[in-house]
């Protein structure tokens, strides 16, 4: 019953750029893209870029299909060499940082995050662009109103899925919890 | 601002112009420390705008008997000790009481700075009309008028026109009707000309030892007398002799020079190509002069510069390393007076600190303390300056005002109270701020610790909520300090998540406390923020000054704030290729 209707989004993300990317700690000079991955089967590429060396620009969109029990986007950047193609970084975008921090759904998001290398050290960073479009068929789970979302004008469209939305809102403690693993 | 801790990452940033395809990068379109140092260091004006008065008035009193005042207009401008100093003046008019000056009257646009102006108008004796208008002695001439108004008050203004009634001298009442003065203000036209610029070398000189050299540009402008002041820098490409560097924005204000009489393209520009050292004694590879209408030519025919170093000798040798320029784009830019003036806003925001490491507010020793005598405190002193500049812009002068780290009459510790005690949060004008302050230092007593997150949560939430009716609010919080703060990581998260909203947040630092922490937030340095998960900052939203610093030297606390706030106002609504609102032309 439920397979007639697709439950997911689209998400556009434009890879804007990466910063200071190093492959066995030499800067890398060229040939580097980046894959922007929702699940296995939702996912896009940027082309490589051929100048720019450790900082290289795309300014690529990518549209993607997002289901709604989506958490995170895995940006993974990636370099052709002559030994194939290895992996320079990766980063996770977490859904909340482009849903529920108390902007409208319309708003552009400029977001930046550190790329980890495959043994978890620090390498460069992910600049990136990313707006979520209006469902493509909606099928409305249980909607829980977010009580905290009261400014936003298009709340009603807003399914809350079991994605970690917003911040608790308590002013008088100061820390946010997310759960999220602590880079040091 | 304050202290600068570059280290080696922060000095190999580019500097001065706009990184053209990195919108998240910390490039800060309008200025940066280093160039503004050696700007007033030098005793030079960093970027500065310069904006046209066209004036008219109307209804002049007739003060001759056998024809009509021939009226003149002499501005001024009054400085900070309170003299007026004159800045320009327009033509003679004759025999007219409803004139239309041709001459304008060029000054400079600060936003940082509260700038009020006095016109004065005379009425010309005929004896001098053939005379040239500078030479003329005014206490010759008669007196017709003056108005007085602030700069912002008129560029702020959807058609940058402000009538003003006339008045005797020093405002000294309105005895007849003196009539009326209108000023109208534009913008010159260099400062919405700004060139996409790509550069790359080829086969530059190796000056490193064990490996090739790391090149940098360094681009100048000439002034007067024939030395040269640095508009703006590349990022250093390692390891590189033939670099291609990020393209960079050059706007054509800080091209300008002096003279008034050469073009902009033709202003010479002097371009030094230093290999870094991270020891700062950047080893000089080459230079070459070249304007922008050079520029545009290299770029055009495709041809390459050859860059020329003094020999011991001191002749000029001709280098074998060339400049070659990939990218010349002109465009028009919207400048922050083309946003302000259609109807974009700052909303002005206060948060202060109520911890008890202030002091017993009753104490005269106390940071708080609310002197008889009128004298004001720092807290005072920092609101009142920051909120005179920003009143201007912001329309419906409600203010959000907090304090934070105080226990509240309810009896809880509070670190995101309304400062007036009330259910809204919310006062009006700058004397609300101040009244709502004194009264919270009866009801509130001192506590801490000191958190900033709770604050810059609650402001990130009304600019984000803000999103949802307009796109043309952009929020300032000022956030008044004595201490440390105890949640360095939380209030690093909430400013990372903060720097994709139109927010800045101002701090100033009050009291002799180490601010050390400051400057990291401050992120002059270089090193962008990161928060708990990994998400960085994409923008530098913080500006600090320690009030203590400011206060030995000539600027003031709020110069220093708020010289960046206009540049990261624009990169945000540029990024989002947000524009100001369509104009009706008059």
């Amino acid at each position: 019953m439920d397979k007639v209707h697709k439950a997911s989004r689209t998400l556009e993300i434009t890879i804007l750029s990466a910063e200071n990317l190093s492959l066995n700690r030499k800067s890398i000079k060229n040939n580097a893209y980046v894959i922007a991955r929702v699940d296995p089967i939702n996912f896009g590429s940027t082309r490589a870029g051929f100048e720019g060396g450790s900082n290289p620009s795309w300014n690529e969109k990518l549209t993607l299909d997002m289901p709604f029990q989506t958490r995170f986007i895995t940006l993974e950047v990636k370099c052709k060499t002559s030994s194939g193609d290895r992996v320079v970084g990766t980063a996770s975008l977490p859904l909340s940082d482009i849903l529920g921090d108390y902007t409208p759904e319309s708003h552009l998001h400029f977001l930046s995050y550190r790329l980890r290398d495959s043994r978890g050290e620090k390498n460069g960073i992910i600049n990136v662009s990313a707006r979520v479009k209006e469902p493509v068929e909606s099928m409305r789970p249980a909607v829980t109103e977010n009580p905290v979302r009261s400014g936003c004008s298009s709340s009603w469209k807003q399914p809350a899925m079991g994605v970690p939305v917003g911040h608790q809102m308590n002013y008088y403690g100061g820390g946010v919890t997310r759960g999220f693993p602590i880079w040091s | 601002m304050g202290l600068c801790y570059s280290g080696v990452r922060g000095g190999k940033q580019a500097i001065g112009g706009t990184s053209l395809q990195n919108p998240n990068s910390n490039n800060n379109a309008a200025h940066n420390d280093a160039v503004d140092f050696f700007f007033k260091s030098n005793g030079q004006q960093a970027l500065f705008t310069q904006v046209e008065l066209s004036l008219s008035a109307s209804n002049l009193l007739d003060r001759d008997i056998t024809s009509k005042s021939d009226p003149m207009v002499v501005l001024l401008a009054k400085k900070r000790d309170g003299k007026l100093e004159e800045v320009g003046r327009t033509e003679v008019i004759s025999n007219n009481l409803n004139p239309t000056w041709i001459q304008k009257i060029t000054v400079t646009y600060q936003f940082e700075m509260v700038q009020p102006l006095v016109f004065h108008i005379y009425d010309v004796d005929t004896s001098y009309h053939n005379k040239p208008v500078k030479s003329l002695k005014l206490k010759d001439q008669e007196f017709l008028g003056e108005a007085s108004c602030f700069l912002s008050e008129i560029v702020t203004r959807h058609d940058r026109t402000l009538t003003i009634q006339l008045q005797n001298r020093n405002g000294h009442g309105i005895l007849r009707k003196l009539g009326a003065l209108t000023v109208h203000a534009e913008e010159t036209i260099a400062s919405r000309t700004a060139v996409d610029i790509t550069l790359r070398c080829y086969q530059l000189a190796n000056k490193d030892l064990f490996s090739l050299s790391d090149p940098f540009l360094r681009i100048s402008r000439m002034v007067e007398g024939g030395g040269y002041v640095p508009i703006c820098k590349t990022e250093v490409v390692n390891n590189n002799l033939n670099p291609v560097w990020r393209p960079l924005c050059l706007s054509w204000q800080k091209v300008v020079s002096l003279s008034r009489f050469t073009l902009i393209q033709e202003n010479p520009l002097v371009i030094e190509c230093f290999d870094f050292n991270s020891s700062g004694n950047h080893v000089l590879i080459g230079k070459l002069q070249k304007s922008m209408a050079d520029l545009e030519t290299l770029h055009r025919e495709k041809n390459g510069a050859n860059f020329v170093i003094q020999s011991s000798h001191g002749h000029e040798k001709v280098l074998k390393g060339q400049l070659f320029v990939d990218l010349f784009l002109e465009k028009e830019q919207y400048s922050f007076l083309d946003y302000v003036s259609s109807g974009f806003e700052l909303n002005f925001m206060v948060a202060v600190d109520f911890t008890a490491s202030n002091g017993n507010p009753r104490n005269p020793d106390s940071l708080h303390y609310i002197d008889p005598s009128g004298r004001l405190n720092s807290y005072q002193q920092a609101i009142m300056e920051v909120g005179q500049v920003i009143q201007f812009y912001d329309s419906d002068r409600r203010f959000p005002a907090w304090g934070f780290g105080g226990k509240t009459p309810a009896g809880t510790i509070s670190h995101c109270f309304n400062l007036n005690g009330s259910a809204s949060f919310e006062v009006e004008g700058i004397e609300g701020i101040m009244a709502a302050y004194a009264s919270a230092l009866h009801n509130v007593s001192l506590s801490g610790p000191t958190l900033f997150g709770p604050v810059i949560n609650t402001a990130a939430q009304i600019a984000g909520q803000s999103l949802s009716n307009s796109n043309s609010k952009y929020f300032v919080l000022l956030i008044i300090t004595d201490g440390v703060i105890t949640d360095m990581q939380e209030t690093k998260d909430a400013l990372v998540r903060a720097s994709d909203l139109p927010l800045s947040i101002l701090i100033v630092g009050v009291g002799g406390a180490d601010f050390t922490q400051m400057e990291i937030l401050d992120a002059d340095n270089g090193q962008r923020l990161q928060s708990s998960t990994g998400r960085m900052a994409t923008r530098d939203i913080v500006q600090f000054v320690p009030m203590r610093e400011v206060n030995s030297g000539q600027i003031s606390v709020v110069q220093a704030l708020l010289e960046e706030l206009p540049g990261q106002f624009l990169t945000y609504f540029r990024s989002r290729d947000i524009k100001p609102h369509a104009r009706h032309v008059c």
